[in-house]
This record gives structure tokens, sequence and C-alpha cells, in this order.
């Protein structure tokens, strides 16, 4: 008997941001990530309270990636963070603060949405044009002839992750491995089309920071009896390889639903391991040297192989498979018949090699594009945060080489590209209402709103209480200690800007961030020398901080504009 | 699904608060005395004896965040090294109270971090200067000098040790120990502890008998006066003071003569001295140590012939053997694998004893439903009988037959087997005389493979001619005397081959719940040796390090309160922060702070040594050396100075009895480093912790007194 239940009514709920609930849980997840932002961002500890492992963490992608969150709106801006750190790898919670704060500055007004909406949208269109144009004095353009600008971002990003532990020395030693990573992942002799390699993160928890290392070609963790099997690895010019993807385990594949009735005397199981015997007098008579499986590749099998001088590599897993394939142009094979000559490779050489207590094959491809960091850290926690943040920087620097400009970084840019907006708007409304329709008034308003939210995500750099200040000549970011005394002699309380380009021994005037800023002109044109000579400059990732502009804002604008959630509650 | 987040960093820092409290735990497991702790079950009234911080988080209940972290933390660095956890556990319970005091200072927390860090940093390099050499430590080792531990009855196997015969007094005490029936801690076994401390407190008895010529001669003796600690005896029940007493006569004969000998260059080549000053304490552990390396040792060279090859310790072929019930004085070190079979095996060893066997390595299970890992076994399949044959055995039946053939036609009598065995198939090859043994260590198999030349293989299917080893010996190991080994009903067996590198460490406790602690000991021993000579150094020990660290810090606290206007940014990763123009503000506070728990570190130790009575006077003895330290000009020189004349007393001595030595205690360099870095990590990244977010819970899930405090999203 069935009974038919009467679906329920959809829930709709008309001006959603007006509610008060959802204004204190937006201002609770802002208050999470604006707390975690930068060199000095508090952590967080993550975990499911039920004793599974705690993840402790300053980072946009490993904070959002664990945290369900409930309503609608809220999860609006955890996705589009979410899409933008999945694309991008930086600048996330750079991008989720500034939503946050264009639609709490912009709430405020009660202007309408169409025009917020209009508005910010030509402001965020003259935000891009001045970043991407030869004037703009926040961008800097990177010499790749040169480590030190590339070696400035990368560190850039590594101090940005309190939760990695490292110390002095070992930030600047992580920082010159990922570099060293990333320069072996570009080909030698690229013609039209350059083809970066891939940097493969190869874990080694509980020892030292500074054992830490890069090798050319790949390392394949195998277990000690295992190794002992193998060796000695006979020499060669060079070793014929099989990747297989597909188990040689000898199991019955799939067998599907229902039963199957075999007559007893028949052993399914045999028969399989007489298929993969076929297949290893193949291989043998291939004279192939070196077989490796995604998965696991029977025994009696590996023993057959190991007779015939065949080494056999199993439980490679599948995040390496691309790279095994590649390095050595092997086809991976996915099944137990006849093998395709074709689909066989070859490594230029093989050898063993130890490190901690982990024993690995290094594989040395012919042509070498490929690369292993081996990364150490003393605990799981901060070795996981770690590696998120060598990710991280190694898509930094391939972002970098398709664009070759980085950002001035520790709040530069924000404030300096607030002042030039409102200094734009403030000379050339015109340009604006022209087309729009809108009065000036709501523009100055507008403006104001975008700009402060610019200016306190600068600000959310600032975790121990101290004053943040911008100079009135280049529309830097400063920072000084709070409640200096009222008559004090700038120049002494403040060392330099947030970027580290400018010094405070420069005759500049300072303005706190929190009171109303009177437009100026921003010195525009970044003086090529000006770069050159500083060498520890704090950067950030030109593609990725721009993107986070663009998601934030038009975020924001999706967010403004809703007037209704639709809840099917079935 | 709701996530819970939680500000935990409001006016008082729970964090830190936890990590102090878990801490506070372990502070009986500082130093070489440690104090067994019993943890007992309220539910089920089960109880474990435990003397280890391993052991002890093993039992607590870290569900909690920060648990967890403080759990991962040191499991982290049990696995990596296996020493250093309590140093570890210590520090980070000193460590978080410095934290929060800075906090309570209104110190920045970035700034905290900083100076920590880079304070810690500092004290890494300075105490470099305490390492000792260890170079050629193999040089002598087959000379006739020993390992001075306790005595046991397993000389006969392992001829080339002489155990110095005058060693009465102290045999007297061990058996003494080994007879008493109750939990007498097994520290306590009545060897005097020489780990000699640093720093002694006046100890009335030898300021009195020693004829003071003049303050230095009275500092000597204090120094090493502690080394028959007499507070040892106060936690025993069965030693009696006038053994005590006879120490103390002994010992001041020579402590007059201690001349002021100039520090002469640390170097450590004697491998005695260097065993010695890595036991802490614990000779009847070191000793089987020893004994296993000289094994070893002497193995490797039979196998080169002569010393061609710098021999190394390796401790991948250390294996050891429980035997509970036996008396602790049995415990002895044997070349092969020995190890407990039941009694039901005894007709069939008497066969196997006198020929040399044929054995294979079984590297999985040895039953019929075992298939290797990564076999996915189809479970719809159903076999067809045919139809009107019946079947006459089972398949279990048809499987056990199968590998019993397998074992007649390779002539195999001997089979190894890394996982389980299959009851069935035992009793099957104990009728035909073939020993079939389940659960053997992988170094063990190994170990074998390389000495029979057998092939470990998965699947007895897999075996051919090629797989078999030969030449095994099995036979009864009777080392234990029969009438003890009766009592417990089980026969005890050694399988070898010729030059086989494999060490059994045989041990034996009278109390089962005693076995666990002793074999953690055991190891611990093992690595800290191991870490030695891997690393071809060592610290001085006994709190010298640490005392370093203590009085560097002090001077760079003082240093940066009298250059103020010093600008050391360089210690912020973020230059342009204001953080680091008001950097000199704070650096002397916040080293302060780290020294306090340095200080804290080195009172706890002394005081569990029971040289004070209590942690304060520790703390005045502390005091008075740091004094003299800064006094001196150069720290590290005083405490160089304070050690030499501390083995002066040995040279000057002429006694030739080697238990009355003072031996220099020694440390491992990167466990230790790198247990101190553990611990301020793990204290640094709480501090840096302002919320904690749970997820996947409901509301009701948390009840409702939690609820407070808590924020949902």
């Amino acid at each position: 008997m069935s009974r038919l239940e009467a679906k329920k009514p959809s829930l709709c709920k008309s001006e959603p941001l007006t509610n008060e609930r959802v204004r204190a849980t937006l201002c609770v997840l802002k208050g999470i990530l604006t707390s975690s932002y930068g060199p000095s961002g508090r952590l967080k500890q993550v975990h499911n309270g039920l004793g599974g492992c705690v993840c402790t963490t300053s980072q946009s992608s490993a904070l959002l990636s664990n945290l369900p969150v409930t309503h609608p709106i809220l999860k609006i801006l955890t996705t589009s963070m979410q899409n933008h750190v999945s694309c991008f790898s930086d600048c996330g919670l750079f991008m989720a603060i500034l939503c946050c704060n264009l639609i709490e500055n912009v709430q405020r007004l009660g202007l309408t949405p169409t025009t917020v909406i209009k508005l910010n949208q030509h402001l965020l269109r003259l935000c891009t044009s001045y970043l991407k144009s030869e004037s703009c004095a926040c961008r800097v353009l990177v010499d790749f002839s040169s480590p030190q600008r590339l070696l400035c971002l990368v560190r850039s990003i590594v101090t940005s992750k309190p939760a990695c532990m490292l110390t002095r020395e070992e930030t600047d030693h992580i920082s010159a491995l990922v570099l060293r990573a990333f320069l072996l992942t570009i080909p030698e002799n690229a013609k039209d089309r350059l083809i970066l390699g891939k940097s493969i993160i190869v874990p080694l928890k509980g020892q030292r920071v500074l054992d830490s290392t890069v090798f050319p070609g790949i390392l394949i963790e195998v277990s000690e009896v295992q190794l002992m099997k193998i060796l000695p690895i006979k020499k060669s010019d060079a070793f014929k390889v099989a990747l297989f993807c597909a188990s040689l385990s000898g199991d019955l594949s799939d067998t599907g639903d229902g039963t199957v009735v075999v007559s007893s005397g028949v052993s399914l199981e045999n028969a399989v391991l007489e298929q993969l015997l076929n297949l290893g007098r193949q291989l043998v008579s291939d004279h192939v040297d070196l077989v490796m499986c995604q998965k696991v590749i029977h025994p009696s099998l590996k023993q057959f192989l190991s007779v015939h001088r065949v080494i056999a590599v199993d439980r490679v897993g599948v995040a390496l498979m691309e790279p095994l394939s590649k390095v050595t142009g092997t086809q991976p094979i996915g099944s137990l018949g006849s093998i395709s000559p074709s689909s066989y490779g070859s490594v230029k050489d093989l050898c063993p090699a130890k490190f901690g207590f982990k024993h690995f094959l290094h594989l040395i491809p012919n042509e070498a594009t490929i690369c292993s960091l081996l990364l150490c850290n003393r605990n799981d926690t901060a070795w996981d945060e770690l590696k998120l943040t060598c990710q991280t920087a190694l898509h930094v620097l391939q972002l970098t080489i398709k664009e070759p400009y980085v950002l001035l970084g520790g709040g530069c840019t924000e404030t300096h590209l607030a002042a030039y907006i409102r200094h734009k708007t403030c000379n050339e409304p015109e340009s604006i209402l022209k087309d729009d329709g809108c009065t000036q008034t709501e523009l100055q308003l507008i403006t104001e709103a975008f700009c402060s939210a610019l200016e306190s995500v600068a600000g959310s750099l600032e975790h121990d209480g101290g004053e943040v200040l911008t100079d009135m000549k280049y529309g830097h970011f400063w920072s000084a200690q709070a409640e200096s005394p009222s008559v004090v002699h700038w120049p002494d309380l403040l060392s330099r800007c947030g970027c580290g380009l400018h010094n405070s021994q420069e005759e500049l005037r300072w303005s706190f961030l929190k009171t109303t800023q009177h437009p100026f002109a921003p010195q525009t044109c970044l003086p090529h020398e000006a770069t050159g000579s500083a060498n520890n400059l704090t950067l950030d990732c030109f593609t990725a901080k721009l993107s986070g502009l663009q998601v934030a804002v038009e975020t924001a604008n999706l967010i403004l504009d809703l007037s209704y959630i639709i809840e099917d509650k079935n | 699904m709701v996530m819970a987040c939680r500000i935990i960093n409001k006016r008082r820092h729970m964090g830190l608060q936890q990590l102090s409290s878990f801490a506070g735990t372990g502070r009986t497991f500082l130093g070489p005395l440690k104090s067994s702790k019993f943890i007992v079950d309220a539910e089920c009234h089960e109880s474990v004896l435990i003397s280890s911080t391993v052991r002890l988080l093993e039992s607590l209940d870290l569900t909690s965040a920060v648990g967890q972290l403080l759990n991962e933390a040191v499991q982290a660095q049990n696995n990596t090294y296996r020493t250093g956890t309590s140093t570890l556990l210590f520090l980070i319970g000193a460590w978080s109270s410095a934290a929060e005091e800075c906090l309570h200072l209104g110190v920045p927390i970035s700034l905290v971090v900083s100076v920590m860090s880079e304070g810690l940093n500092s004290c890494i390099e300075e105490v470099a200067s305490l390492q000792v050499p260890v170079h050629n430590v193999f040089d002598h080792i087959d000379s006739t000098e020993t390992f001075p531990g306790l005595e046991t009855f397993s000389v006969s196997l392992c001829p080339f040790l002489q155990i110095p015969s005058d060693t009465g007094l102290q045999k007297e005490r061990d058996l003494k120990d080994v007879a008493s029936p109750s939990l007498t801690i097994y520290n306590l076994s009545g060897i005097p502890v020489k780990s000699s401390k640093l720093f002694r407190p006046q100890a009335e008895v030898e300021a009195d008998k020693n004829k003071v010529q003049n303050p230095q001669t009275l500092k000597n003796s204090l120094l090493a006066g502690n080394r028959y600690r007499k507070s040892v005896l106060i936690h025993s029940r069965h030693f009696n003071r006038t053994d005590n007493n006879q120490w103390i006569n002994k010992q001041d004969g020579f402590l007059e003569q201690h001349g002021a000998a100039p520090p002469s260059t640390y170097r450590c080549n004697d491998f005695v001295e260097l065993e010695m000053g890595l036991s802490h304490g614990d000779q009847s552990s070191m000793k089987l140590v020893d004994e296993a390396v000289r094994l070893q040792c002497q193995n490797a060279g039979m196998q080169q012939g002569n010393w061609t090859m710098p021999f190394g310790f390796d401790i991948s072929r250390i294996f050891t053997c429980r035997l509970p019930g036996v008396p602790e004085t049995f415990s002895c070190v044997c070349p092969g694998f020995i190890t407990v079979v039941s009694i039901s095996n005894t007709t069939m060893i008497k066969e196997l004893q006198n020929q040399p066997n044929r054995i294979i390595l079984i590297e999985g299970d040895l039953t019929e439903n075992y298939r290797h890992p990564g076999f996915n076994k189809a479970t719809n399949i159903n076999t067809l009988l045919e139809s009107m044959k019946v079947q006459q055995d089972s398949s279990e039946e048809l499987w056990t037959n199968y590998v019993l053939q397998v074992l007649i036609k390779f002539n195999v009598n001997l089979v190894l087997v890394q996982g389980n065995v299959s009851e069935h198939l035992i009793e099957k090859c104990i009728h035909s005389k073939r020993l079939v043994l389940g659960s053997v260590h992988s170094s063990v198999m190994q170990a074998f493979a390389e000495a029979s030349g057998a092939v470990q293989v998965t699947y007895i299917t897999q075996v051919n001619e090629n797989c078999v080893g030969n030449g095994v010996s099995v036979a009864f190991w009777r080392s234990i005397p029969s009438d003890v080994i009766d009592r417990i009903n089980i026969i005890t067996i050694v399988i070898k081959t010729e030059g086989i590198n494999l060490v059994t460490v045989v041990l034996t406790s009278p109390v089962t719940a005693q076995m666990q602690s002793k074999e953690d000991r055991f190891w611990t021993c093992a690595y800290r040796l191991y870490y030695a000579l891997k690393e071809q150094k060592v610290f001085l020990g006994g709190g010298a390090v640490e005392f370093l660290c203590l009085s560097h810090l002090q001077t760079l606290a003082e240093q940066s309160l009298s250059k103020r206007n010093h600008v050391c940014s360089g210690w912020l990763h973020n230059t342009s922060s204001w953080l680091a123009s008001s950097l000199a503000l704070y650096r002397s506070t916040v080293l302060k702070c780290l020294a306090n728990g340095w200080h804290k570190y080195l009172s706890a130790l002394i005081y569990n040594t029971a040289s004070c009575s209590s942690e304060f006077e520790a703390s005045t003895v502390i005091q008075q050396h740091l004094q003299n330290a800064t006094d001196s000009g150069s720290p590290s020189s005083y405490i160089l100075n304070e050690y030499s004349k501390l083995n002066s007393g040995i040279f000057n001595s002429g006694i030739s009895n080697k238990l009355e030595q003072i031996p220099r205690v020694y440390d491992v360099v990167i466990p230790k480093i790198e247990a101190w870095r553990r611990a301020l990590d793990l204290v640094l990244l709480v501090l840096q912790t302002d919320s904690e977010i749970i997820t996947g819970l409901g509301h009701t899930q948390l009840n409702s007194q939690e609820t407070e405090g808590f924020l949902f999203l």
C-alpha cells in the first residue's frame, strides 16, 4: 500500500539581507576571514568534534573546504570564493573579505540595488583598466632573467601562511626550493609553445624542514622489502618501461549483479593468473626492464618478472600516473590483452634512494620537466599547511609566467587603488555620470563605500591593535603602534610601507585610514629604478589579485541584488 | 550540517591553559629517575602501569582539539626518534605558561611568536659549543673493556663478554631487587644512577667528610658527590642504608684528589664511556644494548674477514623477545632468532635440532582464504558441484594437504610466516615434523632471507627451488634454567644460520605489567646510541645544554634591555610592520619568559633526580650556578670547566673498579633539538589560534553548557 504525502509549500523570504540573523552570520563569517588574513593572521582549528584530525590553518582553501554553511547567501559567497581559489590558488581571503566589506558598506547607504550595482561595476572597470595600464604605480614587471623578484613573490606567499611554522631560515630555504622546483618544470628548448612540466610534492613528515629538497625526475615510494628484491639494478643506457593503469592483482574484473555459476574444478582465479602470466611473458619477450602499475601486481607475476630480471613496482597511485606517462613517454595500459609496442616508453636511469625512514625508487627521465619536491615538516598539521602553501606558490609562478607582472603587496595596492579611485571620481565624475543617470551624490557615496571597503581589507592585515595609515604621496599602506603620543614625529615611528618600497625618511605626510580621506592624486608610473634597487619587497600575484577583485565586486553585486529566497522544503 | 565556531582567545587563552594542564601530567617522567604511574579505568577497573610519556598519552582521553595536536606532536617525535618525548611534553607545558605570561604582560602575539622562535634558534646555535665529537668508538670495541652494567647469566653464549669479577655489591643488590615480589620501581634497581647532574645541591654529609681545603675543592666534591644520591634509597624498601654509606666511604677517597685540571678538548672515543653517558642511569637496558652492538660488530667482523668496512650499528636487525614471569636477571642478548613455542612442539624440535634445515618465508598469512592486499574477492561466484560425486574433503583439507605436499617436495622443515597461520596446518605439520611459526617480525624475515638465501613469497604456490633457504639450525634455547622455564609452561627455541645478521634481546621480568615499559626502555637506550653513532656527535648531558640555553637567554635579555634603540627588525618576517620597530620594547620580556621555561625544566629535573627536597631548593641551586656562570664571563667554558673537574676525578683516582667511575652524561643532539623545536612550534601554533571551528555538528549535538560561546553559521 502506498501512501501519498502532500507536498509542503515552498518557503519564500523577501529582502534576505535585512534579516537580522543573516547579518549576524555574515558578520561571524567575516570575523573568521579577516582574523585569518595576512602574515600575522590568527589561526583556526578546524575539526569535526568527534576526534577527527585537527587542521590548523589560516588559508581560505583549507578553511572553507570543510565548512558547510547553511544560509544561501553565505553559500553564494563561499562558493564563489572556492571557485576563485580553485582557478588561482591565491587571494581567496582578499576576495571574500572585500566582498563582505562591500555588502556591509553599501547596505548602510540605503540606495537602490540597481544604482549600486551599476556604479560598482563602473568603479571595478576603473580599477581593472588602471591596473592593466602602463601608468599603474602598484604593478611591477617581472624580469625572468633574475630570480630576485620571483623569490620575493614566493617568499611573500610563504610568509603569509603562519600555520606553516617556519623560521626565517626555513622560509628562505622553502622559497628557494619552490622556485627551483618551478624552474625545473620549464623545458629547456621551447619553440613556439611553452608546455610546463609538473612538480610533484612527496611527503616526508616528521623530519626537519631544512631537510626538504628538490630532485629532477620522479620519486616512487617503495617498501624496504620490495626494494631489496629489486636491487641490484643492472646498469643500462635506457630502461624500457611499461605502465599499467589496470589492476594486475589477479582479481576478477567486475562480475556485475547476480551470481556467476562455475562448475567445480574450474578456478577463475587460476584462469586470471594464467592470463597475467601470459602478459608477463609478453613483457619479457618485448625486453621491458621496468613495469609499473598504478594498483597492485599479483605476487606470482612479480615473482615471474623478477626471475626474468624485470623490475616491478606496484601501488604507484593515481597521482603519479600522469607525470609518469609524460616523463617516460608511455601510454598507460588498461587491459590484460596484448600490448601494442607503441605503449612502451623509457627512462634514462633508475636508482634507489633513502630519505628519513622512507625508501624510494628514483626515476631519471631523458628530458626532464618533472621534478619531485620532497617536503618535510615537524608535525602533520603544519605539513598539510606547508604543502598547500607550496602548491599555491607553484601555481602563482605559473600564472606569473603567463602575465609577467606582480602587484605590490602588504596592503599597498589596496590603499593606492582606493586613493586613485577617489581622485578619479572626484575630478572626472562626468565620464561615469553621463551614461548612467545617477546623481553626483550617489556616485560620491558609492565611491566612498567602495574605497573604504578596499582600505579595510588592507587594514585587516593588522591584528595586534596597531594604527593603520596611508601616505598622501604614493597612497601606500603603513602601520604604527597604537596609542602613540599625540604629537609624534611620524618618520621616526614608522619604518617602511607595507610592501617595503618606500621608507619613512622620504618627506611624506600621513593620515589615518579610519578618518575621512581627502582625495589626492597618488603618484602614478612607478619609476623602474625604484623597484630595481629594493630587494625585499612584499609582492602579490597579479592575475590572482585582479581576478579576486572582480569576483568580489561581482559576488557582492549578486548578493545585493537578491530580493527573494525561495526554499523547497520537500 | 551546521558549523560552530568558538572564539577561544578572549581574555585568557584556553588553548594554552589546556596545553599546560595536559603537559603537567608528565612532569615526573623528566630525567633519569622516572616515577611510574598507575592509570585506572574507573569503569572497568583495569589498570596499566606506565612510565613513559608515550604510554601516558596513549591512556589519556585527548579528544579535544588541543589534546589531539599535543598527541600528534608527541607521536611524531616518538615515531621519528623514539626519544625526547618527556622533554617535549615538559617544555610544551613550560612554554605555554611562558607564552601566557607574555600575553598578560601585553606583548602582541606576533612578537611573542617571532622573539620566542628566534630566541630558541639562538639557543640552538649557542649549544653547538657543548657538542662532543664521537669518532672511531668501535676501534677498541673488541678489547676487554665491557659495559659494567647488570651481570646476567647469559655469559656462556657471549664468551667475549668478561664481566668484572668484583661486582659483589652490585650483584647482591640486583638479586635483592629481582627477588622482591612487589612492584619496586625498576629504575631504582639498586644501581646508583650515575647520570651525574651537573648542578648539585649542598649535601652536608659529603662536605663534612671532605677535608675542605679551599672553596674550589668543596665545589668539586659537591658536584661529584651526587652520584650516589641517597634519595634513591628513599623510594625503595629493599635497600638498606649501610650499602649506601659504603659507597660514600669509597667515594671520598678520590674526591679529595681533584686537581684543577684545565678543560681538555672534549672528545668521546671510548665506546663504553659513550654508552655509560647515554644510559641516563638505566644501565641494565644499556648493558643489553651494549651486548647487542658487540654481537653485531663481531658478526660484521666475521662476515668481512677483517675490519675493512667501517662498522655501523644496524638497529633494524635487533629483535626483542619478551619472557614475562622470568626473573629479571635472565635478560640477555643472543645471536639468531629466539622465540617462544608451545610445549607441544617439543618432540618435533628434538628431531629438527641435529640437522641443517631448509626454510621458506611467507610474507602474508598462511591460510586458505588469504589473498594479497589489493585483491578483491568476488562475492557472487557459486561453485556448482558435479552431479553425483560426493565431496570427500573440505576445501580447507585439500589446501592443507597441498601445502604439505609442497613442503615435502622441497624438503622444507621450517616455515616462517609474517601473518597468521591456519591452526589446522600447524597441527598437521607437527605430525610430519615441520615447524611453522606465525607472526614473525619483518626484520627477522629479512635477516633470514639474506642469510639463508630464501626469497620471501606471498603464496605457497609460488615456492620453487630458488625460494628455499638452506642450513638453518633449530635448537632449544636453554640459557634459562629449566626449573624456571618449566614453571611458566613454555619452551624457548633459537633459530639461526651461519652469519645471520640478527640479534635477539630477551627481556624478562617477573611482573607482566612491567614488560612493556622494560621493552620501551630498552629501545630508548638503543635509539639513543643509534643516533649518537649516526650523527657522530653527542651533547654534554645532565642539564648542561639546558643550563647554557638558560644563561644565554638571560644574557640576550639583558643585552636587549641595555640596547633599547638597537634595531633588530631582522627577527620578524614582516619587516615593514610597526611590530618590527617596537620589537626592542618587548624583546627582553619575551626572552625572560622563554628562559623561565628552561629554569622550570632544570628545577624539575633536579627535583626529580631527588637531589633536592623541593623545587624551590633546586631553583636556588640553579640561581647560584647562573651567577657563577655570568661572573665567569663565558658560560660555556664555565660548564666545560665544571665537567672536566668532574672527570679529572676518574683519571686521578687510580681506582680500578669500573663501577666506581663517574661517567660523563651524554645526550643525543638532533632528537633533543627537534624536541625543543616541536615543543615551541606547538605552543606557538596554539598561541596564534583564536578560534575553534567544529564542522558537521547540529545545534542539538552540543549540550547546553557547551553552546555558550559558540556561534553558528
